[in-house]
């Protein structure tokens, strides 16, 4: 197969409290993808920002094409011919699709940036990713996957010979993941070398060649994807585990209703909601992206403004009509954009972890109890195995996945009667995802109510004892928890073509 | 040519992130601040030798006290990520009503009362054009800043309100064990304010706005009532601090409240440590920062530095200083 197109040879990265990356070596040939494989926190985010200039490495070297590089900043990196697409997105939500494609390099005419150019090469990337948004459309009226391709168009502009794809389809609806293992495929026919990060394993047998995978930091093997088996990857990343991925439902009987809702209303947006959530109940909120699963959540507990409809809690004392701005003193809701919407990024993570629970850790005199809140922390990361270095370190220098884990900690540590949980599982390791689904089960059990949404539908299947389909911001159908997969499926996309 | 520019403009940029990693990666900088009000002060013991004499220490803290207690009141408004531009004049308004009180026969005790009243009153106005009506701070804030200069100078007509009331003067400047009231009452305010930020449900959740209001909100944080009280709590310390300064001076006038002043109060605060673009600082070193302020313009003052220059000196040092803050916000 020749020598490699890249090759990075002994990295180590260390920060302070961790030694992120311990000597790792990687490489990649022209036309190939290769998957970057490992749990959470195993180093894959940190060794492609060495590879990308965000970050140096203390000890190593990188050569692309037999040439050692150094690579010491974004933009060397964008020279030497390497694009990136992040994990967490960072865009600029009142300026166009075409300004943030373009934002490190605005084509200029005598100084004053061209327009036309911009728009053209802009429209040209998203046509071949067959996005049906225009160059002038504003990112801050984008979905969440629409942004995603923004970012994906990004990298494309400046035809790159590596791209690296960092988690890109984690918010993806299939058609657009479709369409972006096209673009793949085109890519490696043109000799780009594609390193591909994710942590659905199905996605790396589809579209790449080979796999490294790290563990702890380290390189811990690999090879060609048409000699391994999914369960040697995952043997690979995590160990022996056993990943009980049977599901534990319950059978639906007649139990308490905790959450009524009626009508609710929001023009343009969700119509006409009602259901009931029981106690010791896991409901699927089910529909395709885009469908107001989320926004149904979002109104129910007062983060969006509602034109007409009632939510009635069970405070204790059957069911009572409250106001959403106080649904949240029984309803935790794990947001789907954690970043925006649920960290607190420069504060500590036992800050993270306490910030919905604070009431129940007041002392006598009303002041925060400090010993309270480190013992609460201590027992939500070690119950979620999230990987930090301290509990006073912020949040932002969290891996991906275990940023996520401390938005789903908080709420466990706060433990209402009600959890909402939007997409609880985005980002995590195969270990941690079913971890997660255990430990809904057991929320479940212990009495609580849980309502998920999540867009995939081994994750559904799993969960639910019974779904709610979602259309174009309607309930149009309920399913038992027996249903198949195919039942889902059909029950989302008829509702579809029903309109 | 491509090549050499791109070089360039790499240096830089890594020169720039250097600074920065090494900005965020050393505690040291956390109390820079600190190290700096020690430098000049040693610089002025060696060029000023009156200025340590402990007359004027203690003239410089008492005049400190007063621009502390407004910092204290502007950190908390300025850690949820707002900003209030209308203390010094409604502090100037507040004076001048309890002032008026006073003179026409008042108790003492209700003028106090109705200085911090009007402050509390100018806050809750503030506090819920941004809170709920969704008005942004800076606007809204120096609306109540004119509105509230302008009825100062209406009700006076521009003439100052004397204050003689010996008991009052008493009350508000005596010393206790040879330090001034007033020293004192900023301390403790500075001691129980960072307190309540630091250990407190209002404080955390004060700092959670600032951070991120949207996580915030979602993580259950009641946004609104807490965006409205820190404007409360500034228009407080706002007639608080009326009632100190009225006594000082021993009148009220709405010149209490000039333009200067706020400058002070927002340079206090940044030097102090407190971020303009919230979510960080605290209450103690604001007080710290006020008193590095006074210290610049007693001393300019005492080596005879015109006003002018002094201003000079003064921005630059404020520039400095919020270059720095944007230098560790990355
Ligand atoms: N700026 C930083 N400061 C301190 N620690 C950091 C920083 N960035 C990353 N880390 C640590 O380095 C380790 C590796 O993180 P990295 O983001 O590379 O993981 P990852 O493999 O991408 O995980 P995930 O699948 O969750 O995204 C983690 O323990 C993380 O906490
Ligand atoms: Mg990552």
């Amino acid at each position: 197969m020749g020598n490699p197109y890249l090759e990075m040879r002994g990295v180590s990265k260390r920060f302070p409290g961790v030694q992120a990356l311990t000597s790792v070596s990687f490489e990649a040939y022209a036309g190939e993808a290769v998957a970057l494989i490992g749990a959470n926190g195993a180093g894959k985010s940190t060794l492609m920002n060495v590879l990308g200039g965000n970050l140096q490495s203390d000890e190593g070297e990188i050569l692309i094409g037999g040439q050692a590089v150094s690579i010491n900043s974004p933009l060397a990196a964008t020279a030497n011919g390497i694009a990136f697409v992040h994990q967490e997105m960072a865009m600029l939500p009142t300026m166009t699709v075409a300004e943030n494609i373009h934002i490190s390099s605005f084509p200029t005419r005598a100084g004053i940036i061209d327009r036309k150019a911009m728009e053209a090469s802009t429209a040209e990337v998203l046509t071949r990713l067959g996005c049906h948004f225009t160059p002038d459309t504003r990112i801050q009226v984008l979905s969440t996957g629409d942004r995603q391709m923004v970012e994906i168009a990004r990298a494309l502009l400046s035809k790159p010979s590596i791209i690296i794809f960092d988690e890109p389809t984690s918010s993806l609806t299939s058609r657009e993941k479709a369409r972006l293992f096209d673009v793949i495929r085109t890519l490696k026919t043109e000799g780009v070398t594609i390193i591909y990060i994710t942590h659905f394993l199905d996605e790396i047998f589809n579209i790449c060649e080979r796999a490294t995978v790290l563990r702890g930091g380290s390189t811990v093997g690999g090879g060609l994807l048409s000699e391994l088996t999914t369960a040697d990857i995952v043997h690979m990343m995590i160990g022996d585990v056993g990943l009980d991925t049977r599901s534990a439902k319950h059978s639906t009987q007649q139990r308490e209703v905790v959450l009524k809702v009626t009508g609710l209303n929001r023009r343009g947006v969700i119509k006409d909601i009602s259901f009931s959530l029981h106690k010791g109940e896991v409901l699927g909120l089910w529909g395709l992206l885009g469908s107001g699963r989320t926004e149904v959540a979002r109104a129910i507990i007062g983060l969006d403004p509602i034109d007409d409809g009632q939510i009635e809690i069970n405070t204790g004392s059957g069911l009572h009509p409250i106001r959403p701005r106080e649904a949240q003193r029984w309803i935790g809701m794990v947001t789907e954009d954690r970043r925006n919407e649920g960290l607190l990024l420069p504060m500590s993570v036992k800050q993270n972890m306490s910030i919905a629970n604070l009431r129940g850790l007041l002392s006598r005199w009303k002041l925060i109890d400090n010993r309270r809140e480190t013992e609460l922390a201590t027992h939500f990361v070690n119950r979620l195995n999230i990987i930090i270095s301290s509990l006073g370190q912020p949040v932002k220098t969290l891996s991906g996945g275990n940023q996520q884990k401390v938005v789903v900690g908080r709420w466990l540590e706060l433990n209402p009667p009600i959890f909402i949980m939007d997409e609880p599982t985005r980002g995590l390791d195969v270990g941690a995802k079913a971890e997660i689904r255990r430990i809904i089960f057991e929320l479940a059990e212990g009495g609580a109510a849980v309502l998920v949404i999540s867009s995939e539908i081994e994750e559904m299947m799993a969960l639910g004892e019974r779904y709610l389909v979602m259309n174009r911001g309607q309930i149009v159908n309920e399913l038992p928890g027996t249903s198949t997969k195919n039942e889902l499926m059909g029950a989302a996309a008829g509702a579809a073509q029903m309109e | 040519m491509t090549t050499v520019q791109g070089s360039s403009v790499d240096n830089a940029g890594s020169l720039l992130t250097r600074l920065r990693q090494f900005v965020t990666a050393h505690r040291f900088f956390d109390i820079l601040p600190i190290l700096i009000l020690v430098v000049v002060l040693v610089v002025l013991a060696l060029f000023i030798p009156n200025f340590f004499n402990s007359r004027n220490i203690v003239n410089v803290f008492v005049q400190a006290s007063t621009l502390g207690l407004m910092a204290i009141g502007m950190t908390v408004v300025m850690i949820s990520g707002g900003i209030d531009l209308s203390i010094p004049s409604v502090m100037a308004l507040s004076a001048i009503f309890g002032a008026m009180h006073l003179r026409d026969g008042g108790s003492i005790f209700v003028s106090c009362l109705i200085m911090l009243t009007v402050g509390i009153i100018a806050g809750s106005i503030n506090g819920f054009a941004v809170a709920y009506l969704k008005m942004i701070p800076f606007v809204v804030t120096l609306a109540m800043m004119t509105i509230a200069s302008g009825a100062a100078i209406w009700v006076t007509n521009s003439v100052s309100v004397p204050v003689f009331d010996e008991v009052f003067f008493d009350l508000i400047l005596a010393r206790i064990a040879d330090i001034p009231r007033p020293i004192i009452i900023m301390v403790i305010m500075a001691l129980i304010a960072t307190l309540v930020v630091r250990r407190t449900l209002f404080g955390r959740w004060l700092y959670a706005v600032g951070v991120n209001v949207r996580a915030a909100r979602a993580s259950g944080v009641p946004t609104n009532l807490v965006i409205f009280l820190t404007y409360v709590i500034s228009g407080a310390f706002a007639g608080l601090t009326a009632i100190i300064l009225s006594a000082r001076l021993g009148s009220a006038s709405a010149n209490m409240g000039n333009d200067g002043v706020v400058l002070d109060i927002v340079s206090s605060a940044v030097v102090g440590g407190v971020s303009i673009y919230g979510g960080i600082g605290s209450p103690l070193g604001a007080v710290m920062g006020a008193i590095f302020i006074t210290v610049i313009s007693n001393s300019m003052n005492m080596m005879q530095i015109s006003f002018f220059t002094g201003l000079i000196i003064k921005g630059v040092v404020i520039i400095a200083f919020v270059a720095f803050d944007s230098l560790r916000k990355q």
